[in-house]
């Protein structure tokens, strides 16, 4: 290639070289160019008073030069591409695995399946996920078996090879029907419900009761998924004294270090994760993934080994939004306050926990909104179906339910008459307002907010 | 495997590759040129974004035997060993560069606008754009960047067009800069 040439074609390289083996003076590749990558000063040198002041973003030069490396940018030498191959179907068991023609392929060095898991399960709560599905199948995009391959197309076509032989159970896909106590259950002899959670304050019945108007509704949100543009990523090498080494797109590398270790029943301090600059998270890149299958592949093949996913395994085999289904009972007076709120919340959380743990607790102490109410009951379940996991995703259940109670806000304004801006306004925290858990708040700026932003853009002029 | 001779850069190459290798691989993984990215693998996303004879294509979807004989720009050759080219100096200045990842490929498709045309609306740049995804929804940012960049590449004394946005006159940027967008 034209670009290259020998570096002992340098004399001051050829005279620090000439103590080297000949087997050292190896090709140099010139870099494409030489950019202006000068230290990236950020204009804002103090962080307070930041509000207002303009900054760049340090790490902008190097995306703008296309020189940031993200993990599909990294090789190491020797490194093998890995595939998993999902079992496509919601529910079932695993009658057998038969993954010898894969292993007979040329250019495969590696097959794993479930079997080969030290310790088969993770999960940054409860650790009910496998990092591949041995006996049972939970949802669609669990993982069955992976190759390792010297090409990422030998290991695409190795899947194709790998005979999986399923005895179809029956599916809960529904979160309502997975509640009924009939209804097959996703880890068995578990409930499907496998988080709850109340909170009460003052005596609702009473004030709803006794409420001037009562409004009732239900308000539903899908399932969302981050779609970052970079894809989950990893690559795992061993060292030779078993130490192994996992750069990975993983967010909270100290929680997927503990979780890594447990599965392949390590001492944490076997275990180092790199985490590099990340192509977008949203909350997705926040628990392990295929880190664990990877290690097992490297150590099988004796080789690093990375992991992409495809697009496809971004939207079924990671996590996504819990979908939600929100009833909402509000008592108001007719001056538009709000005397009483009754919230119930049912999250539909796929195969596996995740993080929904936080999300409903988080969804619970948001729900009734920013607003004063002096009672309020809100009930919320988790519950099991055999679907594409719910996990973190920005806000964890606040955007869902804050959804619901601005939009049963604006009916009841239209219903009694009320401006939407003052009813928000007659209703909203004020500054050491109590939060629905009794937590005082402070530093409240609801109301002040709501003035600006409608002084903004004229809400109080007249509309046409 | 077929010789193909091209040009990447403004370096010209001779290479070898098995049939199937797409131009993106024969970038990535073959030159070392890592900058396009491998986002969907089916043309949807845009991060693999290069400029073939001076035109925006997914290079995840071309082959490199189509290349033979054409002239390859990746994100890589758009610096000089002088500066930063004023789109990748106003994608900086303007913040249109969260996570990074989608950055190369809307640079290289906003530089095949710039290069066709100068003084482009809001509309126009949006329309150039539109093929790359952005998931940290920097979108805004990148059409006031488009526009900064076209105004320093036609010369300071040039008048920054209307940006067909809501822009927020109440928000100006410090420095007296005219800026624009929602910042």
């Amino acid at each position: 290639m034209s670009d290259r040439r020998t570096v002992t074609e340098d004399p001051a390289l050829r005279e620090s070289l000439s103590g080297l083996e000949a087997s050292a003076r190896l090709p140099a590749t010139l870099p494409p160019a030489q950019f202006p990558i000068e230290t990236l000063v950020p204009e804002v040198r103090q962080q307070t008073p930041a509000v207002g002041q303009r900054a760049t973003r340090p790490d902008a030069r190097l995306h703008g030069l296309g020189q940031t490396k993200y993990i599909d940018d990294l090789a190491l030498p020797g490194m093998l591409h890995a595939r998993i191959k999902r079992a496509g179907i919601a529910a079932a068991r695993i009658v057998r695995i038969d993954t010898r023609a894969a292993e007979a392929m040329p250019g495969v060095m590696a097959v794993v399946t479930g079997r080969d898991v030290p310790v088969n399960s993770f999960g940054p709560s409860l650790q009910d996920q496998p990092v591949l599905a041995d006996e049972r199948v939970y949802h669609a995009g669990d993982g069955v078996a992976a190759v390792a391959a010297a090409t990422d197309a030998i290991a695409a076509e190795a899947l194709e090879r790998i005979v999986v032989e399923y005895a179809p159970l029956p599916a809960v896909l529904d979160p309502f029907e997975a509640m009924r106590e009939d209804a097959p259950r996703v880890h068995p002899p578990a409930s499907n419900v496998y988080a709850h959670k109340i909170i009460r304050k003052g005596d609702v019945e009473r004030a709803l009761a006794e409420a001037d108007r009562v409004f009732e509704g239900r308000w539903t949100t899908q399932m969302v998924e981050h779609v970052p543009i970079e894809p989950h990523a990893a690559i795992a090498a061993w060292d030779a004294n078993g130490r192994l080494t996992v750069y990975s797109t993983l967010g909270r590398i100290t929680l997927g270090r503990a979780d890594i270790a447990r599965t392949l029943a390590l001492p944490v301090n076997r275990v180092q994760v790199i985490g590099t600059i990340v192509g977008g998270n949203f909350g997705g890149k926040n628990e392990i993934s295929q880190e664990p299958v990877l290690a097992l592949l490297a150590k099988k093949a004796g080789r690093p080994v990375k992991g992409v996913f495809t697009r496809g395994e971004e939207f079924y085999a990671s996590t996504t939004r819990h979908p939600f289904f929100m009833d909402y009972k509000t008592g108001v007076g007719r001056d538009g306050r709000i005397r009483a709120r009754k919230v119930r919340l049912v999250l539909d959380g796929g195969a596996y926990c995740s993080w929904s743990e936080t999300t409903l607790g988080k969804a619970c102490i948001l729900a009734t909104g920013p607003y004063r109410i002096e009672h309020v009951q809100v009930e919320a379940f988790a519950v099991y179906t055999n679907k594409t996991v719910a996990g973190a995703m920005r806000g964890f259940g606040a955007p869902q339910v804050c959804f619901a109670y601005e939009s049963q806000m604006d009916e009841i304004a239209a219903a009694l008459g009320i401006d939407p801006l003052e009813i928000r306004l007659a209703n909203a925290f004020d500054e050491g307002a109590a939060s629905p858990t009794g937590q005082t708040l402070e530093s409240v700026v609801v109301k002040a907010s709501l003035e600006q932003a409608a002084a903004r853009f004229g809400w109080r002029e007249p509309r046409s | 495997m077929s010789a193909l001779r091209i040009t990447v850069n403004g370096r010209e190459h001779v290479l070898s590759a098995p049939p199937e290798t797409t131009l993106l691989a024969l970038l990535r993984e073959h030159l070392g040129l890592t900058g396009a990215k491998l986002g969907c693998d089916v043309g949807d996303c845009g991060a693999c974004t290069v400029l073939v004879d001076g035109q925006a294509v997914n290079a995840c979807l071309m082959l490199a035997a189509q290349a033979d004989g054409r002239s390859v720009l990746t994100i890589e050759g758009l610096a000089t060993p002088d500066g930063l080219h004023p789109l990748q100096e106003a994608f900086e200045r303007h913040a249109a560069l969260q996570c990074g990842f989608c950055g190369p490929g809307a640079i290289l498709s906003a530089k095949a606008l710039l290069d066709a045309n100068p003084a482009p609306t809001g509309a126009e740049i949006r329309d150039a754009l539109a093929g790359n995804l952005c998931r940290c929804t920097g979108y805004t940012k990148m059409i006031t960047a488009v526009h900064a960049a076209a105004q320093a590449l036609r010369g300071a004394g040039a008048e920054m067009p209307p940006l067909g946005l809501t822009a927020s006159p109440s928000i100006p940027l410090p420095g007296g800069e005219k800026g624009g967008g929602l910042s």
